[in-house]
């Protein structure tokens, strides 16, 4: 019988993405900024992480809510890079077989698919660790263990607290891509997975 | 908080420019390491990164036994790194860990900046200073290993006459950072000259280094210690330093950072280790660790009284944290008190580890002060005894020394005032002593020693116990020496502390020391004359000298440690010396005798 030997999760390029955006709905909101983080060799290398705002396209709806949680104001964007501009340094890191590491994946990717369709570029299909999924599989872990446990949070601030990561500036793309990148590799230690197949979600 | 405003403001990176630590952030690697897992062996051929601990916590350890754990903010691995050798540690995951690392290229590149390089430096150098005055020590042994063993290359030396621009030029030719110049007297040109005195004064760079360059310049001989080297570097407030050599030749030039090189080679930092303990008393390879940093000190040639005031330095600093850890652990004091030492470890003359010797003054009479400190007193001394200093024999501790100040007040009364047998003994130790801990103020104690001088009986009896133990002289002067050989301690260094310490009664002189005892006597009048003081310092520090020789050597090939020392093991010079010294002590003894009248005196 033919097993397929999945490789050594270190062997593997990652790259940490979070957005932040004028709103939660991807068919109608936009994206505002950008922040990745690449993983080597299972260790973040920080110096070659990537930021951008994304200047926005329609400039209606910038207000309320969002703002209330990302902090980026509107003349903060007037002078940033368009999104045809940005989402080519995102697929420059993408194109070259790396996987995503994302907090909630379906939100970014979302986001993502969209506009890489509305700029007419192929969606590299890149493999996919949700770092919320590999928590809620510590947590059924947990759960096994100690079945009386209150149950694993999840916003991101609060799991970087749980697993005593260092706090980053949150809803900051940058600040949360890094601790979506750390939350991985404690998650990763944690669950003890060693394989890529093991740590990929999607 | 992003990664550089964590590096920005943790020390050395917080003394980096903007540029700079964006360089630091541009190669920043950040790592999980899961509690229990490896990040350095010492196995390791070597390590080509600096660690910077941003959550968690490691241990490093030496044969699986602690010797430090670091926190959030603390550095690891840079010994190695700047060694280019094997970790001197084993480094692991006590918790699970998020570890900022810097590479060893950005590394090298940070240590061109002077602060950032000063850094280490001058953590080691305030830990100098501290055991100069007599604080506390974490002196690695490695300082003092001769200066000359440091030079890799030979001086480069320029005319009075070069302009400085051509100066320049050889600096750059052959990456140094000064350059000498054969002036009369020597002068020196750094990197730092070139940049203060020539570009920001926008100076003729034709003109002769003359105009620019230091002048006299501090020299240090190839054979002085790196501790000395040290010194005058601090003193002088310079990062080049050239050597001499026995006749006067320079050899090489040696920077600060050559220093420091060196000295990361041994972190063998002590003291830190004792204030990184939670309980201070679990560094149990206290004892041991010791004395390999003695040996490596005598090694050295470092001077025995200087590292007698090492040793009794760090063994305080030890004292004072057992002291405050007991203290958190009962609950504040009910009343000021002062932790005392005495003998040899009072008067900072300790080599190897020596018993203890320790009382308890506190300031209240009531029975709640009196059940606190025996308390205290109990849990002290059975944490000194963890670290490996042995209980004392005849009992001079805290557990049975600890009493209200009224009483001891007293107790050195009664000393004095009817000095029986056992009253000299305990007199002759109590009265050198020293506080090491506590706020109580011991004034009114050294007050009643200060007036010791006027009871001629209590001299006269000190005197007389003082010539109990006298040197090995028979027949024509010549050394006895019994089976186990010389006794060192009993037939020379008792005598001269006991010497010293009548010469302090007598004259009032508040001193400890021997040295300085007798220093302080032949200052005053009808005192010690200057060449006596000297033949007695002189045969103090080599008979402590020789007995430090020989215990050393018990230790490194595991026999007993005594203070004795066989003749036949001597040079014949040194039992010349040895000799000389005797003969010595036992005319101050004789004369002593004489002048207290000792021989009318039952």
């Amino acid at each position: 019988m033919f097993f397929f030997r999945s490789k050594p999760w270190q062997e593997i390029e990652y790259w940490a993405l979070d957005l932040e955006t004028s709103g939660l709905d991807s068919r109608r909101d936009q994206i505002l900024s950008v922040g990745m983080v690449p993983l080597r060799g299972g260790v973040i290398h920080w110096g070659d992480h990537y930021y951008s705002l994304v200047r926005p396209e329609a400039w209606d709806g910038l207000t309320g809510d969002a703002v209330r949680v990302h902090h980026i104001l509107p003349e903060e964007l007037r002078d940033a890079p368009l999104l045809t501009a940005v989402l080519l340094e995102i697929d420059m890191r993408l194109s070259g077989g790396a996987s995503l590491v994302l907090h909630h994946a379906e939100f970014d990717l979302g986001f993502l698919r969209k506009a890489y369709t509305r700029l007419g570029r192929a969606w590299p299909r890149p493999s996919v660790v949700d770092t919320q999924v590999l928590v809620s599989r510590y947590e059924e872990r947990q759960q096994r263990l100690s079945p009386y446990a209150l149950p694993v949070r999840k916003s991101l601030s609060e799991l970087v607290q749980l697993f005593n990561l260092a706090p980053y500036t949150s809803h900051h793309a940058l600040g949360d891509a890094l601790a979506t990148a750390e939350l991985f590799l404690a998650l990763r230690a944690r669950l003890e997975l060693t394989s890529f197949r093991q740590v990929r979600t999607g | 908080m992003e990664p550089i405003e964590f590096l920005a403001q943790t020390p050395p990176f917080d003394l980096l420019d903007g540029e700079r630590i964006r360089l630091v952030e541009r190669s920043l690697e950040i790592a999980y390491v899961p509690r229990g897992e490896m990040i350095l062996r010492r196995t390791d051929p070597q390590n080509d990164r600096l660690f910077l601990i941003r959550k968690g916590a490691v241990r490093l350890e030496r044969d699986r036994r602690l010797v430090q754990m670091l926190e959030e903010g603390d550095l690891f691995g840079y010994p190695s790194l700047l060694s280019g050798t094997s970790p001197t540690v084993d480094v692991v995951a006590e918790e699970d860990s998020l570890l900022y690392r810097v590479p060893k290229t950005t590394f090298d590149r940070l240590m061109e900046v002077k602060p950032f390089g000063e850094y280490f430096l001058a953590e080691l150098a305030g830990r100098i200073r501290a055991t100069i005055n007599g604080d506390q020590v974490a002196l690695t042994g490695s300082l003092s290993t001769q200066t000359g063993s440091l030079v890799t290359r030979p001086a480069i030396f320029v005319r009075p006459d070069t302009p400085i621009v051509e100066a320049a030029r050889v600096m750059t030719r052959e990456r140094i950072s000064s350059i000498l110049v054969e002036s009369e007297p020597l002068g020196i040109l750094t990197d730092r000259d070139l940049r203060s005195r020539v570009i920001a004064e926008h100076g003729d760079a034709q003109a002769p280094v003359t105009t620019v360059m230091s002048q006299p310049v501090a020299t240090v001989h190839a054979r002085a210690s790196l501790f000395e080297a040290l010194v005058i570097m601090l003193e002088n407030k310079i990062h080049h330093l050239p050597v001499r050599d026995d006749d006067g030749r320079i050899s090489g030039v040696i920077t600060d950072t050559d220093l420091l090189r060196h000295q990361l080679k041994s972190p063998l930092h002590m003291l830190q280790v004792l204030d990184r303990l939670a309980d201070p008393a679990e560094f149990r390879n206290y004892a041991d660790e010791m004395g390999a940093m003695v040996d490596v000190l005598f090694q050295g040639n470092l001077d025995v009284l200087e590292i007698g005031r090492i040793v009794a330095s760090l063994n305080d600093a030890a004292a004072k944290r057992i002291l405050r850890f007991v203290e958190q652990k009962l609950g504040p004091p009910p009343c000021p008190y002062a932790w005392i030492v005495f003998g040899s470890e009072g008067r900072m003359e300790q080599a190897l580890l020596t018993d203890q010797d320790n009382a308890l003054v506190h300031a209240d009479e009531g029975e709640d002060a009196t059940r606190y400190f025996s308390q205290l007193a109990t849990e002290v001394v059975a944490g000194l005894e963890k670290l490996g200093i042995p209980r004392c024999p005849g009992g001079f501790m805290a557990t049975r020394w600890s009493m209200p100040v009224s009483t001891w007040k007293r107790q050195f009364s009664n000393w004095i005032e009817t000095p029986d047998s056992t009253a000299l003994i305990e007199a002759a130790n109590f009265f050198d002593f020293r506080r090491v801990h506590g706020s109580l103020d011991l004034g009114e104690l050294d007050e009643i020693i200060l007036a010791a001088g006027r009871h001629r009986l209590f001299l006269g009896r000190m005197a007389k116990n003082a010539t109990e133990f006298s040197p090995p002289l028979g027949l024509f002067r010549r050394i006895r020496e019994q089976e186990s050989g010389v006794d060192l301690k009993k037939g020379g260094i008792i005598p001269i502390v006991a010497i010293g310490r009548m010469y302090a009664l007598e004259l009032g002189i508040l001193g400890r020391g021997t040295v300085e005892r007798l220093a302080e006597a032949s200052a005053s009048a009808g005192g010690l004359s200057t060449d006596g003081a000297e033949v007695l310092r002189e045969s103090f520090r080599f008979l402590l000298h020789l007995r430090l020789r020989e215990q050393l050597r018990a230790r490194r090939e595991g026999d007993r440690i005594d203070n004795s020392v066989k003749l036949d093991a001597l040079a014949s010079i040194e039992r010349r010396h040895l000799k000389d010294a005797f003969v010595a002590i036992a005319e101050f003894q004789d004369s002593m005798a004489l002048r207290y009248g000792t021989n009318f005196i039952s």
